[in-house]
């Protein structure tokens, strides 16, 4: 006690000896400090000046019992009045303290007295998106946003989504982002940006709302009609703002074409179908080009497809699918882009939004990939460009029982077809309960060669170095169906359980199975830790370039790597 | 509102009444009658005013209102005649044999006294004769006209209008219901009963399917290719007029039966619906309605449905999915009719009365559905989704009219017409084939049951005044109903069985494995049109002035709703139960095994039309060879549509049309038996109600979606005409025609550009179109070659035609832009040989048609046009007397056999065989 009384008498001593008449003056405290929260990341500071101070320091501690630093300095004005001070770069609902303190001639006064600001939650404040977005328009992390119909964003606005930012839609809403214009939606693994269902958490289904849908000016391989996007133009080809007017994609010239960035960003229980068997998808990228960034993205409790790629040349990184109604990854019409790091997993079968004409699919997949299909596609399923995804790293994993969700004509891991070409490298496909892969024509099997074995010198298509395990088949069998030699392509049927292949995969997965749950990260000596195939060569190395390279593990995660889905991913079924 | 039982009544009444005439037979003078109608032998209208008289006799009579007389109390034997009028020739008419106690009919023509002045003498032979009355229509009229009429369709062997009117030159029927003219699509052909517009009881097109009418029933079927003021505007390609007969000069009655079988039908098994009893007399819809849980969900807007809401749902449903094999059943008809001109309380009153009924059973055999994809290679087509299956239908036909006509005074005639036909289709279909998208192999089984009714009561006057003044009038009430109750699909997967073989495991997921679809349209139409024309003579030439107006009012209520029933979590031996097994109640208190889901594909929309139009024309004679006929018409038509989709927000359309419609036509007769015809004419088509709607239909998984669309415009056509017919006898007509039509903003049914597998057709306004042809008709008796020939007549009548349409800047088609227009042929041909004996008694018909491949539906690029292969149908038909008034009649249809097929580049769209059809008649005429 003695020596605690002792050190609070030492400051006294200092400012006696700063007291010296010979030195300049100390000035007095700021009196009237105010804080008060502006956003989920910023406080605003007040305080009135005096005359005669040079400047002011601001400091800041976080919580009720941090130690104050220096945050910045604010110039007094020439004639008194009030400063203003925003604080920025702050974590979200948190409480921060606040004192100021006034510097004459380069001496600081005593701090003032304290006051303390409380960020503002994510979703704060609410408003509605009444109509398309056609100047740059900035959404902020406060306010939780309703889409009041079909949003887009239009040539040349740029729509800028804050970190935390919450987006809510009803059945007859959806986010476009039109050909020209652009979405900054950048969010941080602690404040992802997160588009869902407007119904309360319990209430929600798969299809209660459309999706984020992206339109870029990159080809496509449908070159004789000029496609129009499923699900858009229930309110005819007119544009009006705010309806769901007709989307045309085709007509794409430029392979680079940028239409923004996503990052950290969860799309959830969307696949809406606003026409008949016309689901919009969670994620679709049609005609995006590789201009575009994509990472960190997780489609959640879907009715229709997850990701899904129309043709175009994006990349993307470290995407993650919980539950979905039709296809966890799909891409067709020529998509020619590289992606790394994927997860998708399926439980069961979603729940649907009740409206007239919402159902699952009567064929979900993990993977289904088409060359061309139906008009516009000039040369059939040989449409140029071909379809070519590098799809590198990917986790799939299926319901592992034919009764349960794997839609009567469903169930396989990844599905090849109509002319479908691309190389899926260092895969963990399991629990499928038709089969783990499927080579479905003849035409997706030429483009491997027409051989068992395909040369990655020559070939359009490869599947190498897939862990395939509790799956009914490997290669779906039957009538014009294809397969590829399973060793030669190190396509290995691995022993043991699914759960016994990563460090947390639960025994049973449901409505209360927290996020948690799931470490993709390969358990220890498990045989996916290993046995990925590292060095590209061929084609596979061109089509990979720098993009994507290959890694000496299967899977979606490295064996003692960071967590990547941690932190900004969710599981629910509500 | 139940109208069934009234139209119960209604059957009642036509039978109390044949009952009542039939009774009234007996009472019968000693001497004879002669009836009939004089004749402008110029412009064919009935001449009033024109004396009769019975050579050495002091009787006689006036013709009245559209030339009719009639002279009574005529001694037996052979009796000559003489007409007289001002301005006209007289005519004597020798050697008219009347018998006692008949009447005997005699129509007689008059020439303009400028013609010639020396008095005509005929024999009534020649008078009479063979006179075509098809042909004489034809000659005398005012535009390009063709007719068939009783005569000819009881020497076919067609047991309905539509198949009676492909006989009719430039005329072709689609899938034996639907008449085009001239190779357009039926969008721009309409149909009228006795001169009023009849309303369709079809839900996607606006015009009637003609096999509702039975061939007994007919009169005359008129086509008319080339507008005037006085035929409604929304006139393109051709306006089929059926006219119900009219009634016998003397009483007679009709008894007839036909028996006849379909030679892939009887001796093999076919496929049979289920039936709830009552099918047979096409009254049953109200027994397969729509569960009370379903409409009210409907109705309801689609309120979220708890787990045992849906189990409710599913076992009200009746559980039906399945169709059996069952041996194929014979076909059978009989109609009776009775007509006459018999005083009631003083008055002679014209009447008709007749019914029929027939039941047919209709198979399609060999049946083969695919679609096409675009190859790799250029040009080439692939095939896929693959079915092929096999389709029995049942189809039930009944009706009747019963139409009256009295003459009061000598210028006034009113009329009574009523008709009355319901019919009913049920159909089931079994196929089995690919899912190329889901890779599997499944099998459908379609059941489908349709009603459909047509009422029209139509009550008016014809008036004559002198000999300048003739007014018309008439009022008509008229009502379709199409009611299609409980459709099914069912779907199940073909997996190899455990122990070898396959299995059967139903679809469960999805919104196609087990559908059920309820449709429903009404629509009633009141029509009120009145004419009158002064005819006039000046410079020795006759002219007339019409004018003349109509208010239609048409009320349409349709919808459509479809659900789907799913079972996402059946596991694998469940799904392996047969669909009835499955649907039996077992799964009844399962929790969440059902999902109940209304498909978007349906909803309703309410239509309402008014159109109001007035016309003035004249008709002058230009010189003695020259008449011109000319005027314009004024519509204004005011359509309303609301429409409500199953998902997604109502939709309003409104559209005020108003138009003014010249023509002008020139008639040069360039000899008695030459007439050259030339006429230019403006004209519209409007889109049909359901093209209007942007309600989606759906016939079946992985089928096309069909949806309308409102910003639709109407159609404005112009068309030229000309025509040279030469007639070198009474029986005979060699003409050549040609024609050209230009359209702005025609309809055309496309393909809509899309993203998904799902294809959806659309309409859309192209920016224009034309269409332009050359047809040829030719009629000779070969007695001309040899004597022994002279009973043989050949005929034949050839349509070449070309068209090309320019879809424009359509964002919404993803068809050929630059192609031929739907549905329009580049070639008719039909061709006959017929053989009648002198008395007319016995008769034997060859007949043979022929139309060039058509465009069914534009493909979607880069795939090439859906087409309608051609088909050589052969149609044979025997008719003979047996005893007395009975006589008996052998038919043959579809000899050949030949398929119906629609491809797709090398890929058979459609494919199927009806089989040949074999029946025997009987006639009784006591």
């Amino acid at each position: 006690m003695r020596l605690l009384r002792l050190l609070a008498v030492l400051p006294f001593l200092a400012a006696c000896g700063s007291d010296d008449p010979s030195g300049p003056v100390a000035p007095v405290a700021p009196l009237g400090v105010q804080a008060a929260p502006t956003g989920t990341s910023t406080v605003r500071v007040t305080f009135p000046s005096t005359t005669g101070i040079n400047t002011y320091n601001i400091e800041r501690a976080e919580g009720a019992a941090g130690t104050f630093a220096q945050v910045g300095t604010a110039a007094a004005p020439a004639t008194p009045g009030t400063v203003t001070y925003d604080d920025t770069g702050l974590k979200v609902q948190t409480l921060y303290r606040y004192r100021v303190l006034a510097v004459r001639g380069g001496v600081a006064s005593a701090p003032s007295g304290e006051t303390s600001a409380t960020t503002l939650a994510f979703g704060t404040f609410s408003r509605s998106i009444t109509g398309d977005i056609t100047a740059n328009t900035t959404l902020y992390a406060d306010t939780a946003y309703t889409l009041a119909g079909f949003i887009h964003v239009v040539a040349p606005a740029t729509l800028t989504i804050q970190p935390g930012t919450i987006i809510k839609g009803n059945e007859q809403s959806a986010l476009f982002v039109l050909r020209g214009a652009k979405i900054n939606a950048v969010g941080r693994a602690d404040a992802p940006i997160v588009m869902t269902s407007s119904k309360a958490v319990g209430q929600r289904r798969a299809g209660d709302w459309g999706g984020l849908i992206i339109i870029g000016n990159a080809t496509i391989n449908k070159t004789g009609a000029n496609p129009r996007l499923d699900g858009s133009g229930t309110d005819g080809t007119a544009v009006v703002s705010g309806r769901n007017y007709e989307i045309l994609y085709g007509g794409g010239t430029n392979d680079a074409d940028d239409s923004g960035e996503l990052r950290y960003v969860r799309v959830e229980f969307a696949g809406f179908a606003p026409r008949a068997n016309e689901e919009l998808n969670s994620f679709t990228f049609a005609g995006v080009g590789s201009g575009t960034r994509l990472s960190y993205l997780q489609a959640v409790y879907g009715l229709d497809d997850a990701f899904e790629w129309f043709g175009g040349s994006v990349n993307a990184t470290n995407l993650v699918s919980y539950e979905t109604g039709d296809d966890h990854f799909d891409m067709s019409e020529g998509y020619r882009g590289k992606l790394q790091f994927l997860i998708g997993m399926q439980s069961g079968t979603v729940n649907i939004n009740p409206l007239p004409g919402q159902n699952v699919a009567t064929d979900p997949q993990g993977i289904e990939n088409d060359g061309c299909d139906g008009a516009g596609c000039n040369n059939g399923f040989d449409s140029n460009p071909l379809t070519v995804p590098v799809v590198a790293n990917f986790t799939l994993i299926g319901t592992g029982d034919i009764n349960a969700g794997a839609g009567s004509a469903g169930g396989i891991g990844m599905l090849l077809r109509r002319g479908s070409g691309g190389y899926y490298v260092n895969g963990v496909v399991a629990r499928w309960p038709r089969a783990a892969m499927s080579v479905r024509d003849q035409a997706t099997y030429n483009r491997g060669g027409a051989v068992a074995t395909p040369d990655l010198a020559t070939a359009d298509l490869a599947l190498r170095n897939i862990a395939v395990l509790e799956s009914a088949n490997a290669f779906e069998s039957g009538t014009g169906r294809f397969s590829f030699d399973v060793a030669g392509n190190a396509l290995v049927a691995t022993a043991g359980t699914t759960a016994s292949l990563f460090t947390a995969y639960p025994s049973a997965i449901t409505n209360t199975t927290p996020v948690a749950s799931f470490d993709w990260t390969p358990a220890a000596s498990a045989a996916i830790a290993t046995g990925g195939l590292a060095t590209f060569t061929g084609k596979l190395a061109t089509a990979a370039g720098t993009v994507v390279s290959g890694t000496a593990y299967r899977g979606a995660a490295a064996p003692g790597g960071a967590k990547w889905w941690q932190g900004w991913t969710t599981y629910a079924q509500r | 509102m139940n109208r069934f039982p009234r139209r119960r009544t209604g059957v009642f009444v036509f039978v109390v009444a044949f009952l009542t005439f039939g009774s009234a037979l007996g009472a019968q003078a000693k001497p004879g009658r002669i009836v009939g109608r004089i004749l402008d032998a110029n412009t064919g209208q009935g001449l009033p005013d024109v004396g009769v008289q019975v050579v050495g006799t002091t009787l006689g009579s006036m013709s009245g209102v559209d030339g009719r007389y009639a002279l009574t109390n005529i001694p037996a034997g052979t009796v000559t005649i003489q007409v007289r009028r001002l301005g006209f020739q007289p005519k004597t008419v020798t050697g008219i044999m009347l018998e006692a106690d008949k009447t005997l009919e005699q129509n007689i023509t008059m020439e303009s006294a400028t013609i010639t002045l020396a008095a005509q003498v005929v024999t009534a032979n020649a008078e009479r004769g063979s006179v075509n009355e098809a042909l004489d229509a034809q000659r005398i009229a005012t535009g390009v006209v063709n007719a068939i009429t009783a005569e000819q369709i009881s020497r076919s062997p067609d047991s309905d209008a539509a198949q009676a009117v492909q006989r009719v030159s430039g005329v072709t029927v689609q899938g034996g219901r639907y008449v085009f003219v001239r190779g357009l699509g039926e969008r721009y052909t309409t149909a009228q009963l006795n001169g009023t517009r009849i309303p369709s009881p079809e839900p996607e097109k606006k015009v009637v399917p003609l096999d509702l009418f039975p061939s007994g029933l007919l009169q005359t079927i008129t086509t008319q290719k080339t507008f005037t003021p006085d035929l409604q505007g929304d006139f393109s390609g051709g306006q089929v007029d059926i006219k119900t007969r009219e009634f016998p000069a003397r009483r007679s009655m009709t008894y007839s039966l036909t028996l006849g079988a379909n030679s892939a039908a009887v001796g093999s098994d076919v496929r049979r619906a289920f039936s709830v009893g009552g099918e047979g007399l096409a009254l049953v819809s109200g027994d397969r309605g729509i569960p009370t849980l379903l409409k009210a969900f409907s109705d309801q807007g689609f309120p979220t449905l708890n787990d045992g809401d849906k189990r409710l749902m599913v076992s009200s449903m009746r559980n039906a999915w399945s169709s059996q094999l069952a041996a194929g059943m014979p076909n059978g008809s009989a109609s009776l009719s009775i007509g006459g001109n018999d005083p009631v309380f003083g008055r002679r009153i014209g009447y008709l009365v007749s019914g029929t009924y027939s039941a047919t059973q209709d198979v399609r055999t060999d049946q083969v559905r695919a679609l096409a994809n675009r190859g790799s290679q250029p040009g080439e087509t692939i095939e896929f989704n693959r079915f092929e299956g096999s389709t029995g239908n049942q189809g039930v036909l009944w009706g009747g009219i019963a139409n009256f006509s009295t003459l009061i005074g000598g210028h006034t005639r009113l009329l009574v017409n009523n008709t009355f036909n319901r019919t009913s289709d049920n159909e089931a279909r079994t196929e089995r084939g690919n899912f190329e998208s889901e890779g599997v192999d499944v099998t459908i089984d379609k059941n489908q049951y349709v009603e459909r009714s047509v009422r029209s009561n139509q009550f008016g006057a014809e008036h004559q005044f002198g000999e300048k003044h003739r007014a018309d009038w008439f009022v008509t009430s008229s009502a379709v109903t199409r009611d299609e109750p409980d459709r099914s699909e069912f779907i199940s997967i073909i997996e190899p069985g455990t122990s070898g073989g396959e299995s059967l495991r139903w679809l469960s997921t999805g919104n196609g494995g087990a559908v059920r679809t309820f449709g429903k349209l009404q629509e009633s139409s009141t029509e009120a049109r009145a004419n009158y024309q002064y005819s006039f003579s000046a410079a020795g030439r006759q002219h007339s002035l019409k004018v003349g107006g109509l208010f239609r009012a048409t009320d349409r209520d349709a919808s459509t709703f479809s659900y789907s029933i799913s079972a996402p979590r059946a596991t694998q031996a469940e799904r392996a139960l047969t669909p009835e097994q499955i649907f039996d109640g077992r799964f009844a208190n399962r929790p969440n095994f059902w999902e109940v889901v209304a498909l978007s594909q349906g909803g309703n929309y309410d239509a309402t039309d008014r159109l109001g139009a007035g016309f003035a024309m004249m008709e002058l004679g230009l010189s003695d060879r020259i008449r011109f006929i000319g005027g314009a018409r004024y519509e204004t038509d005011e359509v309303t549509l609301n429409a409500q989709s199953t998902l997604g927000s109502p939709v309003r359309v409104n559209n005020i049309w108003t138009d003014l419609l010249p023509s002008a036509a020139f008639n040069v007769k360039l000899s008695e038996f030459q007439t050259l015809r030339l006429s230019l004419s403006k004209t519209l088509a409007r889109p049909e109600y359901r093209e209007l709607s942007p309600v989606a239909s759906r016939d079946v998984l992985n089928a096309d979606d069909v949806q309308g669309n409102p910003d639709l415009q109407r159609t404005q056509i112009v068309n030229a005409d000309l025509r040279w017919e030469w007639y070198p006898s009474e029986s005979e007509v060699f003409s050549i025609g040609v024609f050209g039509k230009t359209f702005d903003n025609p309809i055309e049914r496309v393909y809509r550009a899309t993203g998904s597998a799902n294809r959806t057709i659309v309409y859309v306004n192209a920016d224009e179109a034309t269409n332009y042809g050359l047809e040829i008709e030719a009629r000779k008796n070969l007695g001309a070659f040899a004597s022994v020939l002279q009973p043989f007549v050949v005929f034949s009548n050839v349509t070449f035609m070309q068209s090309e349409i320019r879809l424009g800047t359509q964002q919404l088609a993803a068809t050929n832009a630059n192609r031929r227009m739907v549905g329009q042929a580049p070639y008719v041909v039909n061709a006959g040989l017929t053989y009648s004996s002198r008395s007319g008694n016995t008769s034997a018909t060859l007949l043979y048609n022929r139309t060039g491949e058509r465009i069914d539906a534009a493909g979607d690029q880069p795939l090439p046009d859906m087409v309608l292969l051609p088909r050589d149908m052969v149609d044979l038909s025997l008719r003979l007397p047996l005893i007395r008034s009975l006589s008996m009649r052998l038919d043959a249809r579809n000899v050949l056999d030949a398929p119906y097929e629609i491809s797709q580049g090398t890929v058979t769209r459609d494919y199927y065989r009806q089989g040949r059809i074999f029946q025997m008649g009987l006639q009784w005429r006591p």
